[in-house]
């Protein structure tokens, strides 16, 4: 490969400026022409049926535009499973649900109106936990649930309240425990958290009776996936609808899919070509967008007395909330890769999609996988201490290598594990471990390793155009969420086109212009849309080479591109600017432009029966994080002094975004690890939908942060990369554990480890030790 | 009730009318068209709303209208000077402070508020400076890092 002059280096983050002048326009932002506000009337009942709703009094309020409610839109929509519908129809199944809305001359007069809507509830049993949701005798959340289209992979479970069972069988885990020397089997618990975007969520709609056109304003990050959607619900071609995204203040997750689109488009439709804007306040973007499954892991693993992992079995009850989203794939997604990249012989998995009356759990950074490892790595750690080994040790015997069998069947390549596990570990010199420094704090070190699928198969395409100036303007569907993917595309087509940075920008994200992308999710943005950017700009490349040949009388394999021009390899000074040459074959207002697609093809589909597949996904991150914490025994306050996290990227097209990207996901992952948490009562209520009460980490509260970067090259990947977005959150937690175990000699099955249950803990630890 | 009001927003006077119960975090965002400033929670707990109010950092989602007359209001969009970025914008481009950058405006306000004050600030004196302003994206490594950059630059810059 030649060298590379852009890939690979660090390059400043290209939409920097215009986020430190508040020029940025964010979908909060925005406001449009004649546009009216919108606000919603939320359930108040966790699971009821609606008796009567009336709105003459909302209507008849001056200044109000539109009322609406589900009898007004009776569509449904859902990722894989179509069960929720626009406007809540005939019952509620969580506080927060939207109910009905109003559309009107500003926020104030929408807001009076809302609450002029009266609704009458008849009570139906509330369901909080997700285990108790899937007992014999409990009622179904949704009675239609078999009647509801589903996509061809989901398997309802035996249960009318589970949306998804996911299985996994390797050999026989009966005899892996006989033939184990030690088996464990313990309990473990993750709550339900919030994204918490800074931004709130919000979107604008407007229907053009004479176009017969929707046009979706949205900071979404599956804009393609959201148009579906909404087309399939409403029975509308999909040329009929338009996405178009405004910038992002972050998502983690948790904008995709539908929230508060489907308010803003029921309500479009009866404006009369009026735009509407719906924003949610950070209220109730808490109680009714999108949070974090809640899971209860069993786990149950055996060992030989030389470490040697035999048999793994674990049982998860993934906490779905009131509607499917994406639970079914967050259910087989995270499920199957939880015993943890290991050589294990025997695996049984069963992962349940529970519906409860909860808010809806959806996609989150990791999906899935750090509720897997809080519970296996914890488990490691634990069994390693029963052998007396060293929990390094014991990784190293088990840990997946390069051409290693998967436990579901398929042959990995591209491991880069073993060296995260040793640079991480190094790095909090994991040998070194003095116990107490100062009196009353216990000291500890503990790590997690993690192996991370992606979402597969999917597609993504691009557009490449150079204009007669040179400049390169790049067509692509991912979304700057922040995550810095404008900066690694625009790096993919400077680096094949040969131009400087500041000659390349990313065209705003519009449907109607844009090419086709499954979503900026998964972490799969800079693997899928890297690579369709890298061919559409080899595209460009090659016609511009091809034009340029008769201007400079030279075969195109003669030829060569550095630096915005082209030229004669052998005659340097032979040589036009890419823009010269298109003026001179396309005209003063010529263009050319280079497509690119890329599609990962997944093997065989994963087999419904044992979760077997030969290629699951289409890449897979690895990863290592260590901490070392101290706790301080009177207050069971846990204060991270340091933590480090070797992650293997494949390679790193920019090393300050992965180092960026990593430092975010390990702080992300150090709030759901000490205090994150939707605290829910009996009656479905959250009690804290604020961030007075939800704790998120502030700048008082990180540690020292030491990211590695470890280069394992994907070989379909571009450049060899693979992908980095999430996987810095999920060891986070179990890492801490592991270190809070290590330091206190307890371990703390459930999530978070706030002051008050580590201090229990130990108050615990200290009457059994007296007794 | 609608009230005339007279204040200073970004050295510029301006007089407008305002239901006295207006946000001044509103007020910017909705009426005057500054949409910089941005809205995090509405209730004090973020710090994405902060602006110079008399040259102090407040949230302007606590702050009403009523409270505005013949004070001096200094928002993201007034920190650049002319076409130069301010040096702790400049630091935030250079050092990847700014990722989805909703946090950001209120970031730079609140850490132009410290630079203001003390141009050697200690790391603890940030972190504590920034406590009250949430991010979500960058677990804040490289926010207190521009800011020590940007202070280490208005010293050599003093000392010149
Ligand atoms: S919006 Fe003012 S503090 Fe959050
Ligand atoms: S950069 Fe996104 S919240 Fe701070």
């Amino acid at each position: 490969m030649a060298e590379l002059t852009v890939v690979g280096k660090p390059v400043t983050r290209v939409d920097a400026n215009e986020k430190v002048t508040g020029e940025a326009i964010y979908g909060y932002d925005l406001v449009l022409p004649n546009m009216l506000y919108g606000k919603t009337l939320f359930s108040t009942k966790a699971h009821a049926r609606i008796k009567r709703i009336s709105t003459e009094k909302a209507k008849a309020f001056p200044g109000v535009v539109a009322v609406v409610t589900g009898a007004d839109v009776p569509w449904t929509h859902g990722e894989s499973i179509k069960d929720k519908p626009f406007l809540a129809q005939g019952k509620v199944r969580f506080i927060g649900e939207p109910v009905a809305a109003v559309a009107a001359e500003d926020e104030d007069i929408a807001q009076a109106a809302v609450k002029l809507i009266e609704v009458e509830y008849e009570d139906l049993p509330v369901y909080v936990d997700p285990e108790e949701a899937c007992k014999s005798g409990a009622v179904a959340i949704h009675e239609d649930f078999p009647k509801y289209r589903k996509v061809d992979f989901i398997v309802p479970g035996a249960h009318a309240n589970i949306a998804e069972h996911f299985k996994l069988r390797t050999g026989d885990v009966a005899q892996g425990f006989k033939e184990s020397d030690l088996v464990l089997e313990e309990k473990y618990f993750v709550p339900m958290i919030q994204h918490a975007a800074m931004e709130p969520h919000s979107a604008h709609a407007q229907f053009d009776k004479e176009t017969g056109r929707l046009t979706i304003w949205v900071a979404n990050d599956a804009p393609f996936r959201a148009l579906h959607e909404i087309a399939e619900a409403l029975g509308m071609p999909k040329e009929k609808i338009r996405f178009i995204n405004p910038l992002q203040g972050g998502g983690f997750g948790s904008k995709g899919g539908l929230k508060v689109e489907p308010i803003a488009v029921a309500l479009a439709f009866h404006t009369n070509g009026r735009p509407v804007r719906v924003k949610f306040n950070r209220e109730e973007t808490f109680i009714s967008t999108l949070t974090r499954h809640e899971a209860v892991v069993y786990s149950k693993t055996g060992v030989k007395k030389d470490g040697t992992l035999m048999a793994r079995e674990m049982t998860i009850y993934w906490g779905a909330g009131a509607y499917a989203e994406k639970s079914p794939t967050v259910c087989i997604r995270g499920s199957l890769p939880a015993p943890g990249p290991y050589r294990i012989p025997h695996v049984k998995v069963d992962g349940y999609a529970v519906y409860t009356n909860k808010p809806v759990a959806g996609s989150y950074r990791g999906y899935g996988i750090p509720q897997g490892a809080w519970a296996g790595e914890q488990q490691m750690d634990e069994i390693a201490k029963r052998l007396d080994m060293d929990a390094v040790e014991i990784r190293l015997k088990n840990i997946f290598v390069e051409g290693d069998i998967s436990y579901w069947g398929e042959q990995l390549h591209a491991v880069g594990l073993k060296e995260t596990l040793t640079k991480a570990t190094e790095a909090i010199e994991w040998g070194n471990k003095p116990h107490q420094i100062k009196p009353g704090v216990k000291n500890g070190k503990g790590f997690a390793c993690i192996q991370k699928p992606t979402r597969s198969p999917t597609t993504s395409a691009a557009g490449v155009m150079v204009n007669t100036k040179g400049d390169i303007t790049v067509l692509a569907g991912t979304v700057e969420i922040g995550q810095g993917c404008n900066t690694i595309l625009s790096q993919v087509a400077a680096e094949e086109l040969k131009v400087p940075m500041a000659k390349v920008q990313m065209h705003p994200l519009d449907t109607d212009v844009i090419p086709y992308d499954a979503s900026t999710t998964s972490s799969r943005s800079t693997y899928h849309m890297g690579n369709a950017v890298r061919r559409a700009s080899i595209h460009a490349r090659e016609q511009i080479m091809e034009a340029a040949s008769p201007m400079l009388e030279a075969k195109t394999q003669d030829l060569d591109c550095v630096d915005g021009k082209v030229f004669l390899k052998d005659q340097p000074q032979m040589a036009l600017t890419l823009g010269e040459v298109v003026r001179r074959k396309f005209g003063p207002e010529g263009v050319v432009r280079g497509d690119g697609s890329y599609t990962y093809e997944i093997g065989k589909d994963l087999d419904l029966e044992t979760g077997h597949s030969d290629h699951a996904s289409a890449f897979y991150m690895y990863a290592t994080q260590a901490a070392e914490v101290e706790v301080d025994e009177d207050s069971g306050r846990i204060r991270i002094l340091r933590m480090s996290a070797a992650h293997d990227v494949g390679k790193a097209i920019n090393p300050l975004n992965c180092v960026a990207q990593i430092e975010g996901g390990v702080v992300m992952g150090i709030g759901s690890a000490l205090h994150e948490e939707m605290v829910i009562d009996q009656t479905g209520k959250v009690r804290n939908p604020s961030f007075l009460d939800y704790h998120l980490v502030t700048s008082l509260d990180t540690p020292e942060l030491i990211s590695i970067i470890v280069e394992c090259a994907e070989p379909e990947g571009p450049y060899g990369a693979k992908g980095l977005g999430e996987p810095g959150l999920a060891p986070t937690p179990a890492a801490i554990g592991n270190a809070v175990a290590d330091a206190l000699g307890i371990r703390i099955y459930d999530l978070p480890l706030k002051p008050e249950n580590v201090y229990w803990a130990i108050q615990n630890k200290k009457k059994k030790d007296a007794a | 009730m609608n009230q005339k009001i007279q204040f200073t927003l970004n050295g510029k006077s301006t007089t407008m009318e305002a239901p006295t119960h207006r946000l001044l975090l509103d007020l910017l965002r909705d009426e005057i068209g500054l949409t910089g400033t941005k809205e995090g929670c509405g209730t004090g707990d973020c710090g994405a709303c902060t602006v110079l109010m008399n040259g102090k950092p407040v949230n302007s989602c606590l702050v009403l209208s009523g409270e505005l007359e013949g004070a001096s209001i200094v928002t993201i969009e007034g920190l650049k000077i002319g076409p130069e970025l301010d040096a702790v914008q400049n630091a935030f481009v250079r050092d990847g402070g700014a990722q989805c950058g909703y946090c950001t405006p209120g970031m730079l306000m609140m850490s132009k508020a410290l630079l203001d004050e003390n141009s050697n600030p200690t790391e603890d004196d940030i972190r504590f400076a920034l406590s009250g302003n949430l991010c979500r994206c960058t677990g804040y490594a490289k926010i207190i890092q521009a800011v020590q950059d940007a202070a280490a630059m208005i010293r050599s810059k003093n000392v010149q």
